[in-house]
């Protein structure tokens, strides 16, 4: 039943893109992908690193900062970093054109604009800021496992400064912490479509992901689509193999450290100079960009500017009449079905495994989430598009491939951590299994439930990737009608859409960080 | 006399705080060179907070320490930690994962910038001065949590400091191997003429291994004196039982001369050495298990008995209350069967608050 599930969500979809792919032959393949294809390559490798560098190096400043230092507003702050977590990717890359890019807020006021906007420099500026959280999140549970206080305090009473305290016992320690943030964000650079799609298209700088949209949706040619099964073919390699080094260098795999907690107070007052720049990496790169893209939304032309006669909320209800509504439902539909459906699958893979075979299908599961967007936008229907091409199933099917991972991650951690003996002492006292699965198991993974359904949720509601790919006439969603909005050039309601957009994603997520611990955002590690 | 060496460490009315929590708060001491002040306190009571602070990994909020006569903190400034002459032996070991034991020893020696060779076999005569020379290549993970103490003590020893602080260096160690620790501890400690501070909850530990003990609780040094003054002489109820097996009495003194005084409880009366403040009237008395004897004029039930091997300890229930009392060789009483004891001596803590 289980890896029936398994199969059929991910392994036919991929048997079915692989056996497309090589029916032609390698060289075929490599023929197909093409010069087109190589530099498409190129470009998502190098501006990849980039980001990973630039993500992973705020990413352990930012950790570092709340762990080991005391300031006015700290644990605001460590909130503060996670914000990118609640915008929509290519929402933020919107956001920066409206900000920093031409007409946009900071030209307005000052009359500069940030070079570069449009092209690599900007996808790298924008995916780096927003993988940020991601490299927090992993190096804050890597500082935790691994680089206790009490590690640093003895290297200090061994006679090491501060500075060398840091180089040769927490750095060293958080290599790999910091290899694994970066594997994954790098994974998570590879895939990204909507940044490229918003920054690097107009500029004519193209990514893979970019290059397979272009290809499906605007070439009808059998090489074309050979080269779209080709770079589908590279990111799956790349994803899978860099998953895969995350999670043998992640904090979990590694014995833990054999010391406890000390008491608090390990935190020196930091130099005011540190959180000011922290707090201005996070007004930069979503505070400002957030008000001038509201500023956007609520003003009536594209020229005029953003003083009260001009402001309007007219855009909002002139975007719903027009193109949203049947969208936002759309949306719903597709977000509630990925919700249900991947915490129904987790729950049962959970229940139907146990000991080993739990970790085995943990770990397949995780790879799924990895697994490229567009592989899965691409794979699904060929696995099943005959029937289904152009329906909300095809890409419910493609998202609980993708997103059953994010269901299961939070129920398994729980499960993993309820004691056996809380079910055996449920059963000695007289409650049959189901009566102890009922009274006692139920009610203690309640908010583990919730916390995954919503986290489900709250991505499938921004996914983008997957659904600009398979949308058909009548199921767009509402992120797909916020990119094509951008692109046909109507910023006032490309903004008015995506604020709408944002809020609801925002608004879950608050929500879910309320319900669920904030743990469980750490997506793929 | 400018030959004496000034104290190894002196704390002047210490207070510490986390945030607006007051952790330690008016501790004055002071440690001579060479010797070992064992720190005996509940677990909460601030043993750790006093050490770090000693250490500098907490600055105070007023009070001044200073280490080997040399003021490193006050609430203005305060020296780092690598900057003070200190060694330090964690509760959790904080041992390295990412070293073995012999960089890890080594490492306090780098740091004081002796070359990798020097250090390398200066750590090799340490780690075999604890009796882990063999253990030299492992790692913390390879390591049991004896043999990781081992190279944690190994580690603060290569620091050559003044002054050791231990931080309940045993806590997480099994019962025969804490005695072997202990017994090494304090040779290396007396071959390098270090001074010590041991933080500890448990009594027998504080007793055995200081010079004195300074009793804290809740942040506040209750009493702070030589091992046998604290367990026979205990300023207070609460200290009497934190030092040791206790039995509180209601008791009628009658003065008499020369030390001696009769106690009067219900049942009998009889005349014994009381120390403390010892005036007519009734009188709150402290008994230890080994100051009170079976046969006497006093009556008692017994509750339960445990037969320790050399010796036998009985809880008896008396008319003024529960008595513990402790008595050479075998069982002479089973529990439910009526005795009669006698006290041999007492403490007496005053009329009680």
């Amino acid at each position: 039943m289980l890896s029936g599930a398994l199969v059929a969500l991910v392994g036919w979809p991929l048997a079915r893109l692989l056996a497309e792919g090589l029916g032609s032959g390698p060289a075929a393949l490599a023929a197909a992908v093409g010069q087109g294809g190589a530099l498409a390559i190129a470009n998502s490798a190098w501006t990849s690193l980039l980001v990973t560098v630039l993500a992973v190096l705020l990413g352990l400043g930012g950790a570092l900062l709340t762990t080991r230092w005391s300031f006015p507003g700290r644990r605001v702050l460590a909130i503060g970093v996670l914000a990118p977590l609640l915008v929509p990717d290519f929402v933020s890359a919107i956001s920066w054109t409206r900000a920093y890019g031409p007409a946009g807020l900071s030209q307005r006021i000052l009359g500069v604009e940030l070079p570069g906007l449009y092209g690599p420099a900007g996808i790298v500026l924008v995916l780096g800021a927003g993988a940020v959280p991601l490299a927090y999140l992993v190096t804050l549970a890597g500082l935790r496992v691994r680089a206790e206080p009490d590690l640093e305090r003895a290297a200090r009473a061994s006679g090491a400064s501060a500075w060398e305290a840091f180089t040769s016992v927490t750095l060293p320690l958080l290599w790999p912490v910091l290899g694994a943030a970066g594997a994954l964000v790098f994974v998570i650079s590879m895939n990204a479509f909507g940044v490229p799609a918003v920054l690097g298209r107009p500029a004519g700088f193209t990514t893979m992901t970019t290059r397979i949209y272009q290809d499906l949706a605007f070439s009808a040619s059998d090489a074309a689509f050979l080269r779209v099964i080709g770079l589908a073919a590279v990111l799956l390699v790349v994803a899978v193999s860099m998953v895969a080094l995350a999670d043998r260098l992640a904090p979990d795999a590694v014995a833990r450290a054999s010391t406890g907690p000390g008491p608090a107070a390990a935190r020196r007052p930091a130099p005011i100079w540190m959180p000011i720049l922290a707090w201005a990496f996070v007004v930069t790169t979503v505070a400002i960009p957030m008000l001038a893209l509201l500023l956007t939304a609520i003003t009536r032309g594209v020229g005029l500017d953003p003083v009260p006669p001009n402001l309007t909320l007219a855009n909002f209800g002139r975007v719903l009449d027009r193109h949203a509504v049947g969208a936002l439902a759309n949306t719903l539909i597709l977000a509630s079905m990925a919700s249900l459906g991947s915490v129904a699958l987790a729950g049962l893979a959970l229940a139907a495994t146990r000991g080993r075979w739990r970790v085995r299908v943990g770990s397949l599961v995780t790879v799924s989430f990895a697994l490229p967007g567009s592989v899965l936008a691409i794979a699904v229907p060929l696995a099943y598009g005959a029937s289904l091409r152009d329906t909300l199933a095809i890409i419910a099917i493609a998202y609980l491939a993708k997103l059953w991972a994010l269901g299961h991650r939070p129920l398994a951690a729980v499960l993993d951590r309820l004691p056996p003996d809380l079910t055996r002492a449920a059963r000695v006292h007289g409650a049959d299994w189901w009566t102890a699965l009922r009274t006692v198991t139920l009610p203690v993974l309640v908010p583990a439930l919730a916390a995954a359904a919503l986290l489900v949720f709250v991505f499938a509601l921004h996914e983008v990737t997957i659904s600009i790919l398979l949308y058909g006439p009548s199921t767009a969603t509402l992120a797909v009608v916020v990119l094509n909005l951008q692109q046909l050039g109507d910023p006032t309601l490309t903004a008015a859409l995506a604020v709408l957009l944002t809020l609801l994603v925002a608004g879950i997520g608050i929500v879910l960080g309320l319900v669920g611990r904030r743990g469980s955002w750490i997506g793929a590690s | 006399m400018s030959g004496t060496p000034p104290p190894a460490l002196e704390l002047r009315d210490l207070r510490l705080a986390y945030g607006a929590t007051p952790v330690l708060d008016h501790v004055s001491l002071s440690v001579a060179a060479g010797e070992t002040l064992a720190v005996l306190g509940p677990s909460g009571s601030g043993k750790t907070s006093l050490l770090y602070a000693i250490a500098g990994f907490a600055a105070p909020a007023a009070g001044e320490i200073l280490v080997g006569g040399r003021l490193v903190a006050n609430s203005r400034q305060s020296v780092p930690p690598e900057r003070r002459d200190i060694g330090f032996v964690f509760q959790h070991y904080a041992l390295w994962p990412h070293l073995t034991a012999l960089e890890t020893v080594a490492y306090p020696m780098r740091r004081r910038g002796i070359g990798a060779a020097e250090a390398r076999s200066r750590a090799t005569e340490l780690l075999g001065l604890m009796g882990v020379a063999h253990l030299d290549r492992r790692r913390p993970a390879q390591l049991s949590g004896g043999e990781q103490q081992r190279v944690g003590v190994a580690r603060a020893l290569a620091r050559e400091a003044g002054l050791l602080l231990l931080d309940e260096p045993t806590a997480h160690l099994d019962v025969p191997l804490r005695g072997a620790l202990m017994t090494e501890l304090a040779e290396q400690r007396a071959r390098t003429g270090a001074a010590a501070v041991y933080a500890t909850h448990d009594v027998g530990e504080a007793l055995a291994v200081a010079d004195r003990v300074a009793v804290l609780g809740q942040g506040r040094i209750a009493q702070i004196g030589e091992p046998l003054e604290v367990y026979e002489r205990p300023v207070d109820e609460w200290v009497a039982r934190l030092t040791g097996p206790a039995s509180v009495l209601e008791a009628t003194l009658t003065e008499r001369s020369g030390g001696r005084a009769t106690l009067t409880i219900e049942g009998g009366s009889v005349t014994i050495s009381v120390d403390g403040q010892a005036g007519a009237g009734v009188s709150r008395l402290l008994v230890r298990p080994d100051w009170a004897a079976l046969d006497g004029p006093f009556d008692a039930t017994v509750r339960a008995v445990a037969y320790r091997g050399p010796h036998t300890d009985y809880a008896l229930d008396t008319a003024s209350g529960a008595v513990q009392l402790r008595a050479d060789g075998p069982p002479r009483a089973r529990a439910g069967e009526a005795v009669t004891w006698r006290v041999r001596r007492a403490w007496s803590m005053g009329s009680g608050r």
